[in-house]
């Protein structure tokens, strides 16, 4: 298994007492799968996510990427196993407003210390048919080609796993399908293994297993062969 | 690979302008302490240059002994170069006729600064001479050709010696200004005088030596000599020491610019905390991404330390060559003006400037940095996450020990500067919890008002917080501004009550008795403006409560006995006393009561002089007058403004005690230049009155003073610039704030109008409370400086009452209503996408 969990828990301290936001889950993700997560707003999907990608903490239960337990990593180690092996894609896609479409997708490689990080950068933006915008910033992009600038950085570091947070919730209709082919399609091509969290159902039926999450829990409810 | 992401980033940035502001106030704050620091240090030099002309030297010792040869050759192995200069009265002889005479002998090198004229005949045209007259010449003053019937060439017995009359002598640097030195002067070699055989024990006679160099040497020299002097015998004067009203001048022009650039350099200093503040928050998203990318903590620290430290280099360069064009520009400008040439600085102002920068930028970036280097990565899916402040503790300690450091560094006074850093600290709270109070009550005040006044009172009270510590630096902004604009005015209209246009510019003395009614009442048919007549008795002040003064050379001082303690130094000269019923124009008493018609014989002492006497209200002065020794009590202290030109007195007594002296009356009037003609016709029935010339005088302090505003208004500009820097800074860094709110006002359907207003109205509010704060503080701070820095007598501004109030309204309201207009015309989606 490339993602597993066991008993993973997330409790926040409110005032009017503890809230658990995730009920004790456990979870299995292998290789090359494609996962949709999907559930009401405050349903604990955006934690799961953040917990997997190692970005946040569990208050009990352990998370292993690729054999690696979470738990006993370091903030440091997490981000460099963020570095080798995660990409994202987020809803409100979070270019660096100051770097431009190709420095943004240049940034992880060379984060990494990938010494062909521009080459790379270069191709990928051509995959997402963005050659003619390499030199543009954020704000001189529409929404669409802000995203697929995005999806180009998330696989730049040819990735294991991707995790994407609502990747067409910015969207337009037509936009978002474009975006959503894209990002299906270069996954395909890449063998990665894709988490993503949505509200579409139409996007979650093109994964091969939909979960839906309800207060905290996680319920599988759909499961196609790919 | 991080150093490249990061000057990527500050190329992108830097040209996108979105580090502008913190660029400007780095590049403003080194500019701003550069351009004034090579500007006074130059105008000082040109000054003290100017002034070191009216001692001839740039540092004078004065004894009552000879000055070993010995001091004269350690100043010159510290490069420091000297001459001797001695003075005392004389008969002169020339054929069958006599008179009273100044003489002044010098050596070689005489004088250090400054010229000598001399003219080859009697009221002939003078021009700069160098050298000396030599061994058996005589340089004598026009006035005593006439008095003596000299021609050029004739013979002149001085004590034991005769001179040859060589030159006239028209212009000595050093000639002093004094009505009383009215014997007048010749000139003679220092290698003649011992064969004048004039100096001998108990002589009255100063040994002074003159001395000059560059101040690293006199420093030098200073820390060898100083040690070694003794008070009750040697004196030790530098030009900015002494009671001229040119030497006044320079002292507050100084202490002004000091305390302007101070509060300039705490205000470009503030402008970079707030920018520093939001320079990191602009990039927490940023960090937040890195580190999400894989970015490890190191890397981040490499790249935005090496951020911060290229775009304060790069400012900090910006800075330094800006100042220096500045202050060039401007040195021209005064030079052509003034018809001055300055000398050049030195490199301590580039020093000093980069410092500040370099030393501002990071020490107030250092809590923000740490603040975004601990940025989590969850940030990418919840916006609200800033990371913790338990550290905040560390920002005010590193912001308030760099503004103190700052101050020390730059005045190099630790009082001073730990005054003002109190001071400021202690206002700071105060400005805070009154910007509070404010804020809460106008809230009160804004439930009954219109609904944009009503969103903006709301605003500013979901704001307090953050609100009030905007209000801070509003008001510390505003006041500082009120502050040197006052201090200003304050300073201009001291200095043009002390020289009004109408200035005495001719002295008159030796009028008699029976001629001052009928000289009055010349100066009034003419309708000249002629200060009181002051009757002049000479005296000697000869003991104090019984024990008599020292005035003269006695044995004990030639083989160098010490002193018993409670023998006083006498003035050891004749002394010019007055009486008066009345306390004289720009007297004030500081101790004591000013006396009655019908009083007891009692006089009145002058503060400085009471203070290097040890003299005080109840001592007994004696005093002898033409052989007539009486005694009387002091019963007040005066401050004497000494830059006033009216005649000033050490002593002043009550009619009862002088009156029946034999006296000349002097007194001081104006006349304009175009008048000059009438003065042979006003003085013609009283040939024995003489006349003093001041314009020259005067002239010459006008000219300070019109440098010295210059200046001024230069640095006024600056600390104009630094005060909206920033308020620019801080209205850039609530707009973030901001945005949130209009996004759900304007998504529930606010109008851009209503928006726009209340907006406005929050920054006019915010504005006009920081004004109001500000004026009363810089009242308060006024008032100290002006009783305690400046010796001016503290006043009330009632118009900055208006100006502070209704200035910080519409610049705040202004700059607020410009930095949120933008934000206002963006539509809803764009507002909710850059948030979201």
């Amino acid at each position: 298994m490339l993602i597993q969990t066991t008993q993973l828990r997330k409790d926040v301290q409110t005032t009017d007492g503890i809230l658990h936001i995730l009920q004790p889950i456990d979870l299995q993700i292998a290789a090359g799968e494609t996962v949709a997560i999907v559930g009401a707003s405050g349903s604990g999907k955006s934690t799961l996510l953040s917990l997997l990608a190692g970005l946040d903490l569990a208050s009990s239960g352990d998370v292993l990427i690729d054999n690696e337990k979470l738990s006993e990593l370091d903030e440091e180690q997490r981000a460099k196993l963020r570095a080798d092996k995660i990409g994202f894609i987020f809803q409100s896609f979070l270019l660096i407003p100051s770097l431009t479409a190709l420095e943004n997708v240049m940034l992880p490689a060379e984060l990494a210390g990938n010494r062909q990080a521009e080459q790379q950068a270069r191709e990928l933006l051509g995959k997402v048919g963005l050659s003619e915008r390499l030199t543009h910033y954020p704000n001189q992009l529409s929404g669409g080609e802000q995203q697929r600038v995005a999806i180009a950085r998330a696989f730049v570091g040819t990735p294991k796993i991707l995790f994407a947070d609502e990747p067409t919730g910015n969207l337009d209709a037509v936009t978002g399908q474009k975006v959503e082919d894209l990002l299906f399609q270069m996954n395909q091509e890449s063998g990665t293994t894709l988490v993503m969290v949505t509200h579409d159902s139409d996007l979650a039926a093109r994964c091969h297993r939909v979960m839906r999450m309800d207060a905290g829990r996680l319920i599988e409810v759909q499961q196609h062969v790919a | 690979m991080w150093h490249k992401i990061s000057w990527r980033l500050l190329r992108h940035e830097l040209q996108r302008g979105e580090l502008t502001i913190m660029a400007a106030a780095i590049v403003l704050s080194v500019t701003a302490v550069l351009s004034l620091s090579l500007f006074t240090e130059r105008l000082q030099a040109g000054l003290l240059a100017r002034s070191a002309e009216f001692l001839a030297a740039d540092r004078v010792l004065s004894s009552r002994r000879v000055i070993e040869d010995s001091w004269l050759e350690a100043a010159a192995e510290r490069n420091v170069s000297s001459a001797r200069r001695v003075v005392f009265n004389s008969m002169a002889f020339a054929g069958d006729q006599l008179a009273l005479i100044d003489v002044k002998a010098v050596s070689d090198g005489y004088p250090l600064r400054g010229e000598l004229k001399t003219a080859l005949q009697p009221f002939g045209e003078d021009q700069v001479t160098t050298g000396l007259p030599a061994s058996g010449e005589a340089w004598v003053a026009s006035a005593l050709f006439q008095e003596l019937q000299l021609g050029i060439g004739d013979s002149l017995d001085v004590g034991e010696k005769t001179f040859t009359v060589t030159r006239v002598l028209t212009y000595e640097p050093d000639a002093g200004f004094s009505v009383f030195t009215d014997s007048p002067n010749v000139l003679i070699n220092y290698v003649d005088l011992a064969a004048t055989g004039l100096i001998q024990l108990g002589s009255r006679v100063r040994w002074n030596v003159l001395f000059a160099g560059d101040e690293a040497a006199l420093a030098d020299f200073e820390s060898w000599l100083l040690p070694q002097l003794n008070d009750d015998t040697h004196s030790w004067r530098s030009v900015e020491d002494g009671d001229s009203p040119l030497a006044r001048s320079l002292q507050r022009a100084e202490r002004f610019m000091l305390l302007a650039s101070l509060l300039g350099v705490v205000l470009a200093a503030t402008a970079v905390a707030v920018a520093a503040q939001r320079y990191c928050q602009r990039n927490y998203d940023a960090v937040a991404i890195i580190k999400t990318m894989g970015g490890s903590r190191s890397q981040i620290q490499a790249i935005f330390i090496m951020h911060l430290l290229l775009l304060t280099l790069i400012s900090v360069a910006v800075g330094l060559l800006l100042g220096y064009l500045l202050q060039a520009w401007v040195i021209e400008v005064v030079a052509e003006q003034l018809g001055a040439t300055l000398p050049a600085a030195t490199l301590k102002p580039y020093l000093l400037a980069s410092a500040t920068g370099l030393i501002s930028a990071l020490m107030f970036s250092l809590y923000p940095l740490l603040r975004l280097i601990q940025i989590p990565p969850l940030r990418v899916l919840n916006r609200d996450m800033t990371g913790n402040d338990s550290l905040s503790w560390l920002h005010w300690l590193a912001s308030g020990g760099t503004i103190y450091a700052l101050l020390v560094i730059y005045s190099q006074q630790w009082l001073l500067s730990s005054a003002l850093f109190a001071g400021g600290a202690l206002a700071a709270v105060l400005l805070l919890s009154i910007g509070r109070v404010f804020i809460r009550v106008s809230r009160q005040a804004g439930m009954q008002a219109g609904s944009a006044w009503r969103l903006a009172m709301a605003g500013l009270q979901r704001r307090a917080k953050a609100n009030s510590v905007q209000m801070l630096s509003f008001s510390t902004a505003i006041m500082l501004l009120l502050l040197v604009l006052a201090l200003r005015n304050e300073l201009l209209a001291d200095w043009e009550r002390q020289l009004p246009a109408d200035a005495p510019n001719y002295f008159i003395i030796n009028v008699d008795r029976g001629d001052v009614a009928s000289l009055q009442q010349r100066f009034a048919e003419r309708d000249i403006i002629a200060n009181d007549m002051y009757p002049i008795v000479p005296g000697r002040m000869t003991a104090v409560n019984g024990v008599p003064v020292r005035d003269e050379v006695t044995k004990e001082d030639e083989t160098g006995n010490e002193q018993t303690g409670e023998q006083r130094e006498g003035f050891g000269r004749e002394l010019q006393l007055t009486w008066r019923d009345t306390l004289p124009p720009n007297n004030v008493l500081s101790a004591g009561q000013w006396w009655g018609a019908d009083a007891e014989p009692q006089v009145s002492i002058e503060a400085e002089v009471a203070k290097r006497m040890r003299l005080g209200i109840g001592d007994v002065l004696e005093f002898n007058i033409g052989g007539n020794v009486f005694e009387v009590p002091i019963t007040s202290v005066r401050q004497v403004n000494w830059g006033t030109l009216q005649p000033n007195f050490y002593f002043v007594f009550n009619p009862q005690t002088l009156s029946d002296f034999p006296a000349t009356f002097i007194s001081s009037f104006n006349l304009p230049t175009d008048r000059k003609n009438e003065l042979f016709e006003l003085f013609r029935p009283f040939p024995q009155v003489s006349l003093l010339d001041l314009d020259a005088i005067t002239e010459q302090i006008r000219e300070v003073i019109a440098q010295v505003s210059l200046a001024i208004g230069f640095v006024l500009v600056l600390v104009l610039i630094a005060g909206g820097l920033v308020l620019l800074a801080q209205v850039q860094a609530s707009l973030e704030e901001r945005q949130k709110e209009l996004v759900i006002l304007r998504t529930l359907g606010a109008p851009a109008k209503l928006l726009s207003r209340s907006i406005t109205y929050e920054f006019l509010i915010l504005g006009a409370i920081s004004g109001l704060i500000a004026t009363f503080a810089m009242e308060l701070a006024l008032w100290i400086l002006q009783t305690q820095v400046f010796e001016m007598a503290a006043t009330l501004h009632w118009r900055f009452w208006l100006i502070g109030p209704l200035a910080g309204a519409i610049v705040v309201g202004v700059l607020g209503r410009l930095s949120c207009g933008r934000l206002i015309r963006r539509n809803t989606a764009q507002l909710i996408r850059s948030l979201a």
